[in-house]
């Protein structure tokens, strides 16, 4: 603790958790559904989630809703689920990094996991002979198995006791000395006993065969574990050699529904093995296509088994590495009376779809599929056919009948066609940001708070995306009212019992006015409506049961059902300045600064408070609140004064007008409301006072119920305007819920966060603000209505769980870099696909492959002259362009096709402004992957702005060779402001450019581990100044003044000070110099870094490290002393690097890898924060403490929560954030903020310990958030 | 000569239990491969990782999984010859 409190300390959150699958399974976990009704276990980096699937009636709408969020604090590695014979819900079972296995439960009143049993079995940590990499259950619920890399497996035994409780019994380890294990499946048995099979390699001959002939006759063995349950131990039982190649296992369903056994997936054939019967064996087939390889080789990388216990029948469907997902079905034998045996006869597969490559694929009973994809969006497909009609695509069904299952001998290849969705179509996609390249944060929109930018996807499903933080709106209506601004609107009933809206009711201030629109199947102006239309209104409201109430400036107009106008006339030189209704009350303040209230009977006529007492200055705004359900009348209201008070009144008829609190406010009140909302820790509705001010803060308090006090007041800035409130109501599937609508220079709705259950405020992602809205509720439409201008908007809003809203520009190939243009919003990405054919030379295969058609059909001869040829290649090339948008089309749902050793490339302008589209494009030919890019303004060409693209050439090729890896930087000039890109030149360089850096109105770039500064010359880039500056490779490049940071791909950042002739006056023709100066004392593979302030660099590292580190004050001193050389220069090196060392300021094990980090602020009027990406969807923030209190406070808090609630994966809290190296100035928020999860025992026990109030604890958690970031 | 017994039994039974403990004959050989196999087993048991290199290789992280698994059975090439 001491580091922490001697230096800058950070505060860690995530803002949005990574989406990246790393397992999933099927489970039924709610007590009470059908079993055909399955929830998704799943886990995300260090999460595990409970998804469901939300259907309507007719199936016509579909929803993944996650109902269970947790964040375990560990790596998890592998899920499952069983049952447990006689149990009413599944056992969910993860296996982590903690050396542990727990089995968990969920608990549907609390809506949490419950942890059942963890069991210690080893070290914690990925090790390679820890169990943990491979997790099996039995398919009857009897036993799981997990199993290391290497060597070790252990079983435990589950069981039920006569009270219901789950027992587990102690390990039963099954460890092989120099094992390596490639697979583990649970075989399905009936109920004999259990029976794990597993992939194995036994290394033990070739580690101690010098000549490496053993190695050459390595096997790879399919190995049956037999669990004894009668003995209580676990057998080797049964062992026999596969094809090497082997990478997959499943287990086919046995007992009464099946042969029981396994299938084993090799590359190009799927083998299906077991003890008791015959083997079986056909090739995975192969894609057919003008651009693909028929020599290529599939594995299967994903698959899931479908059983119907009813009917003993089942099948597969097994993915390929390029998306193709087949169904593998088996036949069995008959016997003499024509009876079904156990033994299988032959298996068939049939092409069925292309999906996304999938970590886990999962067949949900209710007929879906469930893609946890790899990378890009996960998806849930709706099954309309199971393809078992055989006359369906008979070139695509294929069957074992002539392949033997001798791995030696030869066989033909299979090849289908693949094609688009034809017997599933999607049903949801489910937005996810895995794999997040790289992201910037900017604002060139100049919105209120800076947009993300980010790079994101793989191949043909590649995005360019701008992110906001806000909710998504679907505009229905947004219709012009003519010339005049309008200021407010409200939409009536006609009768309190009806269901829908009947009048919308729109004032104008500007123009001193009312419309009064009809709500039907259209919405139509009213022309003889009973509302005053010649004046501005003020409130409208339904009272009691049918009385429509309009109050405007001089009176208060109240429209009775039978039709009859009661007015009552404002006393004489006042008018009223605010109003507000509820269904009984309604109170009024006069421009006299008096309150005039009133009380409606059953007659719906309003009847006055003889008193009007005086308020202490001008109201300026006035609520009641909601009349509670089941009385009469409200208990409070609150009077906002412009002496910057509010005053809680009682208005019970008892003790009408009576003050009871008074609050002072920083500004002027504009909007106040009275709500009432569930506060999600008791459940309980709660009276909430939200206030808007005149400074566009907002603040929320609660009133107590009993003395009329406000408490817990929590603040948020919203925008430049003041802040206008609109009580709403959120329709969602079971409930509605009231918001609020809060109008600044942009709106925000404030509710409850289903899956959080804290309150949560979120802007809505509009072009323009609202100056008002409210709820809109027709026959059609369950949504709001609002103002924007002279405008009528009637939208719906979508989800309101996600908090993040994405425009999505799409991309050709990986995205690897990006850069902007500094002058305006475009964007320059650059683009590269390993293994993958180039435009080029799929246009060449394609034109090739049309000439072989044409022959097969007998309209071309064979041409014999190459002049022929020509013409041929000419012929064909125009379609092909025609195409070009067919087959990117067919690319986006099939993948890029591949090819070993080719790599495809490209750059793109994109304009997510305006065009919203990449505005030009240009392909690298010559095997040549672009990996970096700047924009540069040159100083010798009088500031103008180019692109730079640093690419390698023959990626990935061995050492040796007959091609060499080189490098060519790429020189574009900007044209129609940046959106077009003009070829001006290459350089070439003997290693791949990985980093480029605008520097000085030059280009500085790592060429292997050399610094270099360019200039800009006529035909190439010209030299001009070079310096080595770290030990292997330089991977990014970051710069301040003369300062360079230079990033090692392994060793950590150097910095180098860049000594110019010019400035210090040195003789002409001296060079440039480039002197490193300080570099770290420990190892870290740089992927990410930024400068946090001129000493201080913060980066991030492959293994998921975020560290901070800091130049000691000499080095930084010396290195800018005035002159070439200087004393710098004569420095001696320390221990063979630079000659001062930097320090480690703060150090923080995150899991996933950064990609990007930034120093900016993230909302309007925020502080500026360090905002990190990670690799699998990540966006998080490092918070700098500002008072040496807070950090004391959230090290405290970390540190009792840590000791309170153990992470429910079984990993230390402490270990598992100082993974790599000890965690150092950094405060987990994620951990902090559990604290509102904990028990109310165990709140109230932390609460103490920190000396403060629960709901303090709870406030200063939640604005450490709020403040900086959403 | 109890107690260097004693220390022998528990070293083997280290070495049974932990493999890659070392002992006083260990070549270079044995302990670059074990280090070798850690590393590889490492880079399969850490999602993210495998995903970097996934996107590294273009290929699926099962495959490169696979490469992983198999580099584990020989990781820096056979053992020297033994000279007697």
């Amino acid at each position: 603790m001491a580091n922490v409190q001697a230096t800058q300390a950070f505060y860690s959150l995530t803002l949005e958790p990574s989406s990246a699958p790393t397992a999933a399974c099927t489970c039924n976990v709610i007590p009470g559904l059908k079993s055909q009704d399955q929830q998704i276990f799943e886990a995300r980096g260090q999460r595990i989630l409970l998804h469901r699937i939300v259907e309507n009636e007719d199936r016509t709408e579909v929803k993944v809703s996650t109902f269970l969020d947790q964040d375990v604090f560990g790596i998890v590695r592998g899920v499952s689920a069983f049952r447990i014979p006689g149990t009413g819900t599944d056992q969910l079972v993860v296996s982590s990094d903690s050396g542990r296995v727990v089995l968990l439960n969920y608990d549907p009143d609390k809506n949490s996991f419950k942890r059942i049993h963890q069991e210690t079995f080893g070290k914690s940590g990925v090790r390679r002979t820890v169990p943990g990499q491979y997790l099996a259950s039995d398919p009857r619920g009897r036993c799981v198995m997990l199993a290391s890399a290497e060597k070790n497996k252990v079983v435990y035994i589950v069981n039920r006791n006569a009270e219901g409780g789950i027992l587990i019994s102690s390990p039963h380890e099954a460890n092989q000395w120099a094992s390596l294990c490639f697979a583990v499946c649970a075989l399905d048995t009936g109920w004999e006993h259990p029976v794990f099979a597993t992939l194995e390699v036994d290394y033990n001959d070739a580690e101690n065969d010098p000549s490496g002939e053993m190695y050459e006759r390595r096997e790879k063995q399919l190995v049956y574990y037999t669990v004894d349950l009668g003995l209580n131990h676990v057998v080797k039982s049964w062992s026999d050699t596969v094809d090497y190649s082997a990478n997959m296992i499943f287990g086919v369903p046995g007992g009464q529904d099946g042969p029981s056994g396994v299938l084993v997936c090799c590359e190009d054939r799927i083998y299906y093995r077991h003890d008791k019967s015959q083997p079986l064996s056909i090739p995975i087939p192969r894609r057919r296509g003008a651009t693909e390889d028929p020599e290529r080789k599939r594995c299967i990388v994903a698959g899931c088994l479908h059983l119907s216990r009813a009917r003993h029948e089942f099948f597969f469907l097994l993915q390929t590495e390029d998306g193709d997902v087949f169904k593998l079905t088996m036949a069995m034998a008959e016997d003499a009376s024509g009876r079904r045996t156990s033994q299988p006869e032959s298996m068939s597969m049939r092409y069925y779809e292309t999906f996304p490559v999938a970590k886990q694929m999962l067949l949900i009973r209710k007929g879906y599929i469930y893609i946890a994809a790899e990378n890009g969006n996960n998806k849930l497909y709706h099954v309309n056919d199971l393809a078992e009609d055989i006359d369906f695509e008979p070139h695509n069904y294929f069957t074992s009948d002539s392949y033997s299952p001798d791995p030696e001998e030869p066989y033909e290849p299979l090849y289908f066609h693949p094609r688009g969705l034809t017997f599933t179509s999607l049903a949801v996609d489910i937005p996810s940001l895995h794999p997040l390249m790289r992201t910037q944060v900017a604002n060139p929109l100049n919105e209120d708070a800076p947009q993300i930018y980010a790079i994101q996807g793989t191949g043909a499903t590649s995005a360019f995306k701008t992110i906001r933080h806000g909710l998504e709106v679907q505009e229905i209506v947004s219709s012009p009212l003519g010339a005049i601004d309008y200021s407010n609107l409200w939409s009536l009933k006609h009768r309190a019992s009806d269901q829908y809206h009947s009048y919308l009711v729109l004032s104008s201030d500007y123009a001193d006015k009312t419309i009064v629109l009809s709500i039907g199947d259209e919405v139509e102006t009213m022309e003889n409506s009973p509302f005053l239309t010649t004046r501005a209104t003020i409130s409208a409201s339904l009272m009691g049961d049918a009385t429509l109430v309009q109050v405007h400036a001089r009176g208060v107009h109240s429209i009775l059902e039978s039709g009859t106008v009661n007015e009552w006339p404002v006393p004489s030189h006042r008018t009223i300045v605010a109003a507000s209704a509820n269904e009984r009350q309604l109170l009024l303040g006069l421009s006299s600064s008096e309150l005039a209230f009133f009380f409606m009977g059953d007659d719906g006529v309003l009847n006055q408070l003889e008193e009007m007492p005086e308020m202490s200055g001008k109201v300026t705004a006035l609520s009641v609140g909601q009349t509670p359900k089941g009385q009469m009348q409200a208990k409070y209201a609150v009077v906002g004064c412009d002496d910057c008070t509010i005053r809680v009144l009682s208005i019970e008829l008892d003790s009408p007008l009576e003050a009871r609190s008074v609050q002072a406010l920083s500004a002027v009140p504009t909007s106040i409301e009275v709500i009432e909302q569930i506060e999600p820790d008791s459940g309980t509705n709660v009276s909430y006072v939200h206030i808007g001010l005149q400074s566009g803060l907002y603040l929320r308090a609660v009133i107590d119920d009993v003395t009329g006090e406000l408490g817990e007041v929590r603040t948020k800035f919203l925008g430049a305007r003041p802040t206008r409130l609109f009580p709403v109501s959120l329709a969602s599937d079971s409930n509605s819920s009231s918001c609020v609508l809060a109008c600044s220079s942009r709106p925000w709705l404030g509710y409850n966060h289903p899956l959080s259950t804290t309150y949560t405020l979120t802007p809505l992602v509009m072009a323009q603000t609202l100056d008002a809205a409210r709820g809109f509720v027709s026959e059609h439409i369950n949504g709001l209505c609002g103002i924007q201008g002279s405008n009528l908007l009637i939208f719906e809003l979508g989800s309101v769980e996600k908090r993040l809203s994405t425009e999505t520009v799409g991309l050709k190939y990986t995205p690897r870099g990006m850069a902007r243009n500094p002058w305006n919003g475009v964007w320059y990405v650059v683009q590269s696909e390993g293994n993958t054919l180039s435009r080029e030379t799929k246009r060449a295969l394609r034109a090739k492959g049309e000439g072989v058609k044409k022959l097969e059909d007998g309209n071309v001869k064979m041409e014999t002259t190459t002049d022929g040829e020509d013409a041929d290649m000419k012929d064909t090339t125009a379609p092909a362009d025609e195409d070009e948008g067919d087959v990117e089309e067919t690319e986006r749902h099939l993948g890029l096709s591949r090819g070993l050793g080719h790599w495809a490339s490209c750059i793109s302008a994109i304009d997510p402004v305006d065009a919203k589209a990449i505005t030009s494009s240009f392909e690298f030919g010559e095997n040549e992957a672009a990996l970096c890019v700047a924009a540069v303004a040159f100083e010798s060409r009088n500031w103008e702005v180019f692109v730079a693209v640093g690419t390698g050439q023959h990626l990935g090729a061995a050492p040796g060779a007959e091609v060499q890896t080189k490098g060519f930087v790429h020189i574009f000039r900007l044209v129609d402001e940046g959106r077009e890109l003009e070829v001006v030149h290459k350089t070439e360089f003997p290693t791949p450019i990985y980093a480029l850096l605008p520097f000085h109105g030059r280009l500085a770039l790592g060429v292997g581990p050399e610094l270099f500064i360019y200039d800009l010359g006529m035909r190439a880039l010209l030299r001009k100044s070079r310096g080595l500056a770290v030990p292997n490779q330089i991977t990014s490049l970051q710069a301040q003044g003369n300062r360079i940071i230079a990033a090692d791909v392994s060793e950590s950042v150097t910095y180098v000070v860049y000594k110019s002739t010019a400035s210090s006056g040195a003789p002409a023709g001296a060079a440039d110099r480039l002197i490193p100066f300080a570099d770290d004392t420990i190892q870290r593979w740089t992927t990410a870094t930024t400068m946090v302030d001129y000493e201080t660099v913060a980066g991030g590292d492959k293994f998921g490290n975020l560290w901070v580190v800091r130049a000691p004050e000499q080095a930084s001193k010396e290195a800018d002393e005035e002159g070439i050389g200087g004393f710098i220069v004569n420095e001696r090196s320390y221990l063979g690097g630079a000659p001062y060392r930097l320090e480690l300021r703060a150090h923080y094990y995150t899991q996933d890898i950064p990609m990007s980090l930034q120093r900016t602020a993230l909302v309007a009027g925020g502080q500026e924060v360090l905002f990190w990406s990670g690799l699998q969807g990540t966006l998080g923030i490092l918070v700098p403490f500002v008072s040496r209190e807070d950090v004391e406070f959230f090290a405290q808090l970390e540190n009792l929560i840590r000791a309170e609630e153990t992470p429910l994966a079984g990993r230390d809290h402490l270990m598992y954030r100082s993974y790599y190296a000890p965690v150092k100035g950094v405060v987990d928020g994620d951990l902090c903020e559990r604290f509102g999860k904990l028990g109310v025992d165990a709140r109230q026990k932390i609460a103490g310990e920190v000396e403060r109030e629960v709901k303090e604890v709870e406030r200063k958690v939640q604005e450490m958030r709020g403040r900086m970031a959403f | 000569m109890a107690d260097k017994l004693r220390t022998q039994q528990q070293l083997e039974s280290l070495q049974n239990k932990y493999i890659g403990t070392g002992h006083a004959d260990t070549t270079k050989h044995e302990w670059t491969s074990n280090i070798a196999r850690d590393s590889y087993a490492s880079y399969q048991g850490h999602p993210p990782l495998l995903h970097y290199m996934s996107i590294g290789m273009g290929q699926p992280m099962e495959k490169v999984r696979m490469h992983c698994m198999e580099r584990m059975v020989q990781p820096v090439g056979p053992a020297p010859a033994v000279e007697d």
